[in-house]
């Protein structure tokens, strides 16, 4: 568990500086000289300093810029509280509402009119029209793929700062199952969460979406945020904060009230399916393998990915039934976190739904929950 | 400052008619400019067209599994491709063969089945419009794709929000009072040994308790530095404001800035105040809000629909004595509704000729936030969250300025 935390610090240097090298030794393969980046979870990546948590996805803006050639970092924060000293005042760019202002920035960070290969992890149409202007003779190029083959493999810091957030998740997580009952809506069983969270000392979840009553007629809908919570009833647990960066999540399903001999097959079905998609969580895996597991156990693939990778937010790999020639293309290997999946629905008696964040390891996979997701 | 009472809001939204006046305005601005189908993936963008709510997560995560819409000129019900489970009031909006499976717009196959999926709604040869534009679509050479650079849609959004109809601010007023009924526990809280972290606890158990369907910031409670110059160094050497929540414990006589906001039926509130810790405030502290509210009241006697945003920040300018009282890097104002700042801007650095273009138009909210800073003694800074109307405005909130 961490310490009490009463200053905005940066990201401890070591970890910056290995993450940092992996995305310039990116750069250098895709022969990208200047890196411009919108997304948070990239941007802290890079220069390992907090800023302001905000839920929901924003358009591309540049939020940060890595020049290769000098691994200069730039960064929009108008204060620099949190910032690494590595990263000094003049490289600190203000809040803008002006895209000319964001113009000017671009245009003078140092190689700007002269760089060939310019990437970004994102665009809007706006800002496509405007990257020229500010990289007069750069072709612009993806930099979301250099980003995410960087921070598919954890570093041994990153993984230890997971198993911190893991233990927070799983605590403010054991809260909200405390508080289950007969009467009490999601929303309830949120706040619960939500409250057990901050009050150890970390007030941003990955997750808004805490506690849903899994549904008896369909596998994959739920019902009103509001509805109470009946005897019988599985209840879903999606528990996910966010640590000094980084993502830790549980996934776990309550029955309500004495389990039905019929629920107690369902967990067994499910204990069932999960140890076989443990098993797979070794190197050289090919992510089609998940699919295979859930077929093996008889059991129906849900529509939302069964693997992910975890780090600064979601990252690769990704095993999803709607992308399966990217599944099939893909790999596990050593030093991968995994939010592994298993699903299980019933008619008539609702899911039995479990997620743990899964180390790959050399020697096979390492669980990085301490509270056991099994149900048998 | 007293204004008329909230009149032209109804006590309970008619969210079907909401939804249906939204998509009218949209599909007018998309007709007007020629614009076949719209794709937006950005997430206010999504709840604003399909009704679709959904609590949002970390942007790590939100990146991910993004729901996406796509809004076609000669269909009134847009289509929405989702990840997340949405919920259940979405069968009150969208007809079922419009709600489909997640779309995966950041991978190439994701676009390749999205590309498919398009061409069974779309004529080839049709406008398409998007609001955020990933790599993997730019890399999609299809028929559907075929513009270098395509519409901006988000501006296409952008022009349809900006003012607010009945159900839409009768929405916003409730997102707003949870917002306040959450607050008044938390000030109730503060106290000397009291952390950061623990009034976002209590802000947050509250928020869910009484209906929100997320958080949208992590709650601000910063506790300011008498004189400027013992808070962190800046870009602008103006204030640092907002900075982060940590387990920091209050001190008695701290002064705190509250800034905060949740998200209720697709709508953002916010909230902002000034709070002392375990005193009331002194002479010098009155007369910080005294001026604060001179200031206010400058600006309220301006504002009316047919007003500039330049008359506002001449207003405040005016009544602070000549210098601009708010942060350089912030506003004196700005609009709110699916997302928590969005135009009109006032006082922006998008400068003063784009504040002398901007007219106020009556049903758009405006929040206002000037400040006074004081130094050597801190400074007051509120909020007040307005309805612009025809002949002035509407407090949207009656939340006090204790302890002042």
């Amino acid at each position: 568990v961490p310490v009490t935390v009463t200053d905005v610090l940066p990201d401890d240097e070591a970890l910056r500086r290995a993450r940092r090298e992996r995305v310039l030794a990116e750069m250098e393969a895709d022969d990208v000289d200047i890196l411009i980046i919108g997304r948070e979870a990239n941007a802290r990546y890079i220069a390992g300093a907090p800023r302001l948590w905000i839920a929901g996805s924003r358009p591309f803006g540049p939020g940060c810029v890595l020049v290769r050639a000098t691994g200069a970092i730039h960064l929009i924060s108008t204060w620099d509280e949190g910032i690494p000293d590595d990263i000094p005042h003049d490289h600190l760019h203000g809040i803008t509402f002006n895209a000319m202002n964001v113009l000017q920035m671009l245009h003078d960070i140092e190689g700007a009119s002269s760089a060939p290969r310019v990437a970004t992890d994102g665009l809007t149409p706006g800002s496509a029209q405007l990257l020229p202007k500010a990289f007069p003779v750069a072709e612009i190029v993806d930099g979301e793929q250099l980003m995410r083959r960087a921070r598919r493999i954890k570093t041994p810091e990153e993984i230890d700062a997971i198993r911190t957030s893991v233990r927070l998740a799983e605590a403010a997580l054991e809260s909200a199952e405390s508080a289950l009952r007969a009467g009490q809506t999601e929303r309830q069983l949120t706040a619960v969460f939500m409250e057990a969270m901050a009050s150890a000392g970390v007030t941003t979840p990955t997750t808004q979406d805490v506690a849903w009553i899994t549904s008896r007629e369909h596998p994959w809908r739920r019902s009103s945020r509001d509805t109470p919570v009946a005897a019988g009833d599985l209840v879903a647990f999606d528990a996910g904060v966010i640590n000094s960066g980084y993502v830790g999540e549980v996934g776990r399903t309550r029955a309500v009230g004495e389990e039905a001999a019929a629920t107690k097959r369902l967990f067994a079905r499910w204990d069932e399916l999960w140890d076989r998609l443990l098993e797979m969580c070794r190197p050289g895996t090919p992510l089609t393998a998940f699919f295979d597991a859930y077929d093996a156990a008889g059991v129906p693939l849900p529509p939302t990915p069964v693997v992910r990778g975890l780090g600064l937010g979601y990252d690769l790999p990704l095993a999803t039934p709607a992308l399966p020639r990217s599944a099939a293309e893909d790999r596990l290997e050593a030093g991968m976190v995994l939010a592994l999946t298993a699903y299980a629905w019933q008619e008539g008696l609702g899911a039995a739904y479990g997620q743990d964040p899964v180390l790959v390891t050399a020697s096979g996979p390492e669980l990085l929950s301490t509270i056991s997701s099994r149900n048998c | 400052m007293a204004a008329a009472p909230l009149s032209r809001i109804p006590a309970t939204p008619d969210i079907g008619r909401m939804h249906r006046e939204r998509a009218e305005r949209v599909r007018a601005i998309m007709r007007e400019q020629g614009i076949d189908a719209l794709v937006l993936l950005g997430n206010t963008n999504v709840v604003y067209t399909t009704g679709a709510i959904w609590p949002f997560a970390d942007s790590g995560r939100g990146n991910f599994e993004q729901p996406v819409a796509v809004v076609l000129a000669d269909d009134e019900s847009p289509h929405l491709f989702t990840p997340v489970r949405p919920d259940d009031r979405l069968r009150d909006v969208l007809p079922s063969d419009h709600v489909h499976g997640p779309a995966y717009l950041d991978f190439d196959e994701g676009v390749g089945v999205f590309a498919d999926q398009l061409a069974e709604l779309l004529p080839s040869g049709a406008v398409i419009a998007f609001d955020e534009w990933t790599h993997a679509l730019r890399r999609e050479h299809t028929i559907l794709f075929a513009s270098d650079t395509p519409v901006d849609g988000g501006r296409v959004i952008s022009r349809a929000k900006a003012v607010k109809t009945a159900d839409e601010l009768a929405c916003m007023r409730a997102g707003l009072r949870i917002t306040e009924q959450a607050i008044a526990g938390v000030q109730a809280r503060v106290a000397p040994g009291v952390r950061q972290t623990d009034l976002t606890a209590t802000f947050l158990r509250a928020i869910f308790d009484a209906g929100a369907d997320a958080n949208i910031l992590d709650p601000i409670w910063q506790v300011m530095p008498l004189r400027m110059s013992d808070g962190p160094w800046t870009t602008t050497g103006d204030l640092a404001c907002p900075l982060l929540s940590t387990e920091r414990e209050l001190v008695e006589g701290d002064v705190l800035w509250v800034d905060t906001g949740i998200s209720y039926a697709g709508f953002h509130s916010d909230f902002g105040r000034t709070w002392i810790v375990g005193r009331d405030p002194d002479a010098r502290q009155r007369a910080q809000f005294e001026k604060w509210q001179s200031i206010m009241d400058a600006v309220l006697d301006v504002t009316r629909a047919g007003a500039t945003a330049a008359d506002l920040t001449a207003a405040a300018i005016d009544a602070a004595g000549g210098v601009k009282p708010w942060m350089p890097h912030f506003y004196l104002g700005h609009g709110l509704g699916i997302d928590s700042a969005e135009m009109p801007y006032v006082g922006s650095d998008i400068g003063e000729a784009f504040d002398a273009s901007l007219v106020l138009a009556a049903g758009m909210v405006l929040v206002l936030e000037p400040i006074v800073w004081d130094d050597g003694a801190a400074g007051y800074r509120s909020e007040e969250v307005l309805l612009i109307t025809a002949d002035g405005w509407e407090p949207m909130t009656d939340y006090p300025y204790d302890p002042f």
